[in-house]
Formats: C-alpha cells, structure tokens, sequence
C-alpha cells in the first residue's frame, strides 16, 4: 500500500486528534457511530483501530459492507487548536487479532501515551485476568482511504475541500 | 424508544456528530449544533452544513465527550430517520444507545466507580463469551508474557 501524499495540516491531524467518530453501516442500511481511538500507519496510508469481542457490531458491520468512515473533529488532548475536520471515507477489512501485529502493537502504544490510566490498568494482573476480553480479545479493523473531506478550522458552515485518493498513487487535492 | 433521562443528558452537549449512508454507500458525517425538541421526541439543528443538505433517511447522531487524558468518557447514540418538517430537517429518535449497557447514563465506567466497573465486567464477559460460541472455538491463549514485554519496553 502506498502512502498518502495528504497536505501537513490534515496529516497531523490524522495523527494527533486523540479520537474519531467512525461510522459502520448495518444490513438494514442503519448508520452507526462511535467514537474510537485510531492508529494513522503514514507508511501506508493504512488507519487502524480495534473493538473487543464483546462488542463486535462496528467489526460485524464492517465485514458484511466494508466503506467505513472516521470523522476527526475533536482537537481536545491534542494540542492542534486551528486543525481542521477531516473526514475520511475508505474500505474496511477486518481480521481478528490473534497474536500481535505491527499495528496492533502501535495502536496499544498510542493508547498507553494518550490515555496513561490505561497503563496502571494494563500493568495489574487481575485487571488484565479479568479483562482480557476488553484488552485483549479483540478485532481489528483497517480501513484504506478512498475520499477525505477537509473543513478548514472544523468550519462545518463552509463548504469542505475535497481529496480523491487514488489507487497506487498519490493523493489529489481539488 | 424515547428515553428522558439520555435525552436530558444530550442536552449538555454543544455538539454532536450526525451521520448517514451517502449515495455510493459510504457513511458521511459532520460534527454539528443539534437541539433536542424534549415536547415533540424530535432533534432540530439549527444550522445544517452545507455538507449534510441533501442528508435524508436513516441517520444516527452521536455525542461524546473525553478529557485530555482521555479520561471522563461519556457517550451515546440517537438512532433515527432524518425528515423534512415544516421545512427544516429533523431526526425522527427510534432509540438511544449507550456503551456501557445502561439506560441512565452516558458515562463510561472507570475504575473510581468499582459497582460500575462491575456491570460493565459481567455485560462483557457476557457478550465475549457469546462471541465466542458463535466463533465456534475458543480464543487462543493470551501471550502474558507478550504483553509483559511490551510494558517493559514502553
């Protein structure tokens, strides 16, 4: 997968907004939306998160109708004040996580740092015995970005600028 | 089904996020002004963006909430049908859902409130083990040692 020649001020945000809002569609074309912490790998262009067992539906929906989309719009944590909203619709693919995964890994790394309760959490053995299907049973999702939809300082009132991702290469900005 | 309590507590937010399936099927969404009509069951927006004129049909609106230890986590969804009435776009609620299993609150369960960490413990395992019946095998066993590693590399 190629990377995603996306301009500074939506890269960051991809990278440092704490959480998005990813939407899911169900069989009944029901929207669903949750927030989620997601790992942006810029290598790939790749943006991965993961739901624990317990509730699949986001993972569920996204194996029966993979476009998926994760909304950045909530600066707070990450120190971007005048960041944009980015919306970014994509292909999902899900897969289980059954031994760790380079973006597994750095999904949990991102976790750790943004939210360092989680740490003492992880760290206590009865937490992590009585737990284990929220830390560690768990789907991941990895969604490949087709179309992003900026809105200059998350202006939801101006018309958003739009970027077309093109397979194999680099992203337009039109 | 309406629920008065999530719908007081969805008051208190200055913002939520509305979204939709579009045209090509993807799902679209845009964080936005969203007042709750308590008298008609309904949720107005006062300015809809540009972006979300055409939006009709099903529809969820979601508010959430976190610090910037992303700690005091609160959230739900309204489920619902965007409508034309009297010429502006409301959501029709059908339901309002939480993620922590409780009709009550939107906040999420953290270990200062143990009772609460409880219930969210059983409504897990509950919903893990159901999974994995459907699966049909178990979970493989965790590598503890694994994530000892990771701790200790961090």
């Amino acid at each position: 997968m190629p990377a995603l020649q996306l301009p500074d001020e939506v890269a960051a945000v991809l990278r440092a907004y704490y959480t998005c809002e990813v939407t899911t569609v169900n069989g009944k074309g029901q929207p669903m939306t949750w927030p989620a912490l997601a790992y942006y790998d810029e290598a790939t262009g790749e943006i991965f998160f993961s739901v624990s067992i317990a509730f699949p539906v986001k993972a569920q929906n996204a194996r029966k109708r993979p476009q998926a989309s994760l909304l950045y719009s909530d600066p707070t944590g990450s120190g971007l004040d005048h960041a944009p909203a980015v919306l970014v619709q994509g292909d999902a693919t899900v897969a289980e996580i059954l031994k760790s995964t380079p973006h597994a890994t750095a999904l949990n790394k991102l976790a750790q740092q943004r939210q360092p309760d989680s740490r003492r959490f992880l760290a206590s053995n009865l937490s992590r015995r009585l737990f284990s299907w929220y830390l560690f049973k768990r789907i991941g999702i990895t969604v490949r970005p087709r179309r992003l939809t900026v809105w200059p300082n998350r202006d939801f009132s101006q018309e958003p600028t739009m970027i077309e991702v093109a397979e194999s290469e680099a992203a337009n900005v039109e | 089904m309406w629920n008065k309590q999530l719908a007081r507590l969805a008051t208190q937010y200055p913002t939520g996020v509305l979204s939709v399936a579009d045209v090509e099927g993807f799902p679209a969404s845009v964080r936005l002004v969203a007042r709750l009509d308590i008298k008609r069951r309904v949720v107005t927006f006062p300015a809809l963006p540009p972006y979300a004129q055409g939006w009709r049909g099903k529809a969820c609106l979601l508010f959430h909430r976190h610090n910037s230890r992303l700690e005091g986590l609160h959230q739900m969804v309204l489920k619902g049908e965007l409508v034309e009435e009297g010429g502006a776009v409301a959501l029709r609620v059908t339901d309002f859902v939480t993620a922590n299993g409780r009709t009550n609150t939107d906040e999420m369960p953290h270990a200062s409130h143990p009772i609460h960490m409880l219930q969210f413990f059983l409504l897990g395992r509950r919903k893990a083990r159901e999974y994995e019946r459907k699966r049909g095998q178990p979970w493989p066993p965790i590598d503890y040692a694994e994530v000892e590693r990771l701790l200790r590399e961090d």
